[in-house]
């Protein structure tokens, strides 16, 4: 029996990156999603598509505790259940309208997704926090090879100039993965900023070993 | 002050919003670019020999280059738009305004490419318009590590309204703007001014007006 | 292969005044057409060899791949001699043709994407209105549609109530006729013709006809090309990109009659380029 694969953590944003009372696209491997953090700071993840006509909610925006489609106003709650359609003000919108919240668990500074619920917290990467994210157009082999990372469960140990980190890896397409970098919380803005540096550095290299595969 | 003005052109818009955030006025002149191609015609020409737009005429100056026409209103209206003094921001200042031509460049041409039927090499103008965001994504975040949010001297200048509409519309050419969080709360910063005016593809921030649903609440 | 039938339909493919003799490439569902200027004859289009059917009409070029079995419709509206007749021009939009025209007819978006102009957040009210199939001309029709309007027109003064009527007399054409404020009355007519190069990507021309002395062209042809070019961002942004048939995929309200009677027509014809039938 095979396990249930969407059952599992995906690192879909870092925590910082979401401000409150906004909303942002992010993606797990069966599709895309929005993310998005209240007025009051909670955060929610929903499919990223308005059940009404398509639109992505990603493109909404947040007031309150909701989430409101830029179509035609359609405002969720941390439930996904529609609260308000302003075309119909008086109706109370039947409950068979969602949007499909999705469970959400906020951990090291990243935003973990998953589109069922799992059996047990993400993994807690202790003393890290979430750097930046960063999409590479590489695949996560290529990474590792360029790396020379060592494959931890979850991630990547690699050193981003100075400092330890950890990378991790979530394959978007055939070509591209969206990678998240972790390193020590207590770490100040001059060391981060060259942490950055490294990190886009190591993105050069794996992206230059990606284009020689392809070219050989 | 004359405006000479197309409505999907972001280099005009980037004269209107910083007018609008100056709460300054200006004439607009519409051109026709699209589908007449007025601004290749003979009147505009005489104008502006480069037949292009946006064209701002002030009495007997003729600006055609839109970080000039923003240079312009600052140094008139509000010079809290422009660089502080010193060797150090100036420069700042310069390397943005002209990175925000590569914007145009690259993330414009292929949007007039993918949405204006113009020709071009679209794969190398959304590649060259990638490398551009990808820069502008990393200074952008360096920004933030310091707990800052636009390009020079730590406030909003004319070097953020140079680069916003380029940026904003790269959807519009087939660039995603999902892998640059740094650029998304920069964006979300610039159109949160008091002022701030919309072009088609730039919406406003609708949860900056007042909830409707709050105001029909009733009071116990 | 899919949508057969919309084979047969007439297509418009570019603007009369601006069609280059020596010739342009376009795509018309798929296939390769070359759009050709008069030069001292007729305007032509030909494809893998032969030449198509085509007609001049409302501005535009029109043809088709098939053989159609009827005319193109006609706009009487748009004959009266007074009226500024509009080429706004064309846009090209990563959508499917279909998803394209349904935005058109809909107007629960206006306050949110059309803001202060089509629509406001404190009117977004959409009251029940008329819609049919009629029989005889084989047209979706929406009568009897109103909505507040904080700027309905280059021509209006100020906020009004707008009464609309919605007509789509092709697959990929929608017909809008919209109170006219210079003469009370009278309808404007707007009208979306959208060219289907492919199942997601098609070549929309807006055209109008309108009563309007007092505005310059450019401006006219600037305040439409503004109103589609906010829609252009929704149309984008659509998921999933072809116009889902299987009522299960989306949930229509009562302010959606006209799409929802849009879609019925399209199944019942077999219109489905540009269309998913069942939830993938």
């Amino acid at each position: 029996m095979q396990a249930d694969a969407s059952a599992h953590w995906v690192p879909a944003a870092v925590s910082k990156d979401i401000l409150d009372g906004t909303v942002i696209p992010a993606a797990l491997p069966s599709g895309p999603i929005a993310v998005w953090r209240t007025a009051t700071g909670k955060i929610h993840a929903n499919g990223d598509r308005c059940p009404h006509r398509g639109m992505r909610l990603s493109h909404g925006f947040v007031r309150g505790e909701s989430l409101s489609c830029i179509y035609h106003g359609w405002r969720f709650g941390k439930d996904g259940f529609c609260e308000h359609i302003p075309a119909h003000p008086n109706l109370v919108p039947p409950k068979s309208i969602n949007c499909g919240p999705l469970p959400v668990s906020e951990q090291n500074g990243v935003v973990w997704v998953a589109s069922v619920e799992p059996a047990s917290a993400p993994k807690d990467f202790s003393g890290y926090d979430a750097l930046r994210s960063l999409v590479f157009r590489a695949t996560p082999e290529a990474i590792a090879a360029s790396t020379q990372g060592l494959e931890i469960d979850g991630g990547l140990e690699v050193t981003l100039g100075d400092f330890p980190a950890v990378l991790l890896l979530t394959e978007r397409t055939s070509h591209e993965t969206f990678v998240i970098a972790l390193i020590s919380a207590g770490t100040n803005p001059p060391d981060r900023l060259e942490a950055a540096a490294a990190l886009e550095a190591l993105r050069r290299g794996a992206e230059a070993t990606g284009l020689v595969e392809a070219q050989a | 002050m004359i405006l000479y003005d197309y409505i999907l052109s972001p280099s005009c818009y980037k004269v209107r919003l910083l007018a609008s955030l100056l709460d300054v006025s200006l004439e607009i002149r519409p051109v026709d670019f699209h589908p007449g191609q007025e601004h290749k015609g003979k009147e505009l020409l005489a104008l502006n020999p480069a037949g292009s737009i946006p064209i701002l005429v002030d009495g007997d100056m003729v600006l055609t280059e839109s970080a000039a026409m923003l240079a312009y209103l600052a140094a008139r209206h509000d010079t809290g738009w422009l660089a502080e003094p010193g060797a150090h921001a100036t420069a700042q200042m310069q390397q943005w305004l002209a990175f925000s031509h590569r914007l145009t460049a690259t993330l414009g041409g292929a949007r007039l490419v993918e949405m204006l039927h113009a020709k071009g090499d679209l794969e190398a103008l959304q590649a060259g318009g990638e490398a551009a965001l990808r820069e502008l994504e990393s200074a952008l975040f360096a920004r933030r590590l310091l707990g800052q949010i636009f390009l020079v001297d730590d406030k909003i200048t004319i070097a953020d309204i140079a680069c916003f509409p380029y940026v904003a519309l790269a959807p519009d050419g087939s660039v995603s703007l999902d892998p640059y969080p740094s650029i998304r709360i920069w964006m979300r910063a610039i159109r949160a001014q008091p002022g701030f005016i919309e072009m088609p593809g730039i919406h406003r921030l609708h949860e900056l007006a007042p909830d409707p649903l709050m105001q029909t609440e009733d009071v116990t | 292969m899919s949508g057969d039938a919309m084979r047969n339909a007439w297509y418009p493919v570019g603007l009369l005044s601006d069609l280059p003799s020596e010739g342009r490439a376009s795509l018309l569902m798929g296939e390769e057409i070359t759009v050709f200027g008069s030069t001292g004859g007729r305007p032509r289009v030909e494809s893998g060899g032969r030449s198509l059917p085509v007609i001049e009409r409302f501005g535009h070029l029109w043809t088709s791949l098939g053989s159609p079995e009827r005319d193109l419709f006609t706009i009487p509206e748009a004959d009266h001699a007074e009226r500024k007749l509009v080429d706004v021009g064309v846009v090209r939009v990563k959508c499917s043709p279909l998803r394209a025209v349904e935005n058109f007819l809909d107007i629960a978006h206006f306050p949110f994407v059309h803001t202060d102009i089509l629509g406001h957040e404190d009117h977004p009210e959409v009251n029940n209105y008329k819609v049919e199939i009629r029989k005889d001309e084989d047209e979706v029709w929406a009568t009897k549609v109103e909505f507040y309007q904080p700027q309905a027109a280059k021509s209006a003064g100020g906020g009004i109530t707008t009464e609309y009527m919605y007509r789509v007399p092709a697959p990929t054409c929608s017909v809008l006729y919209k109170t006219c404020p210079p003469r009370p009355g009278e309808w404007d007519v707007i009208c979306l013709f959208v060219q289907p190069l492919t199942e997601d990507l098609c070549d929309v021309w807006p055209w109008m006809a309108l009563f309007d002395d007092d505005t310059s062209l450019t401006d006219l042809i600037h305040f439409q090309q503004l109103i589609f070019l906010q829609d252009r961002s929704i149309l984008e942004n659509q998921i999933p990109k072809r116009l889902p048939l299987d009522p299960a995929m989306e949930t229509p309200t009562r302010a959606d009659l006209t799409s929802v009677a849009y879609r019925r027509w399209l199944k019942r014809h077999n219109y489905t380029y540009g269309a998913q039938l069942v939830a993938e």
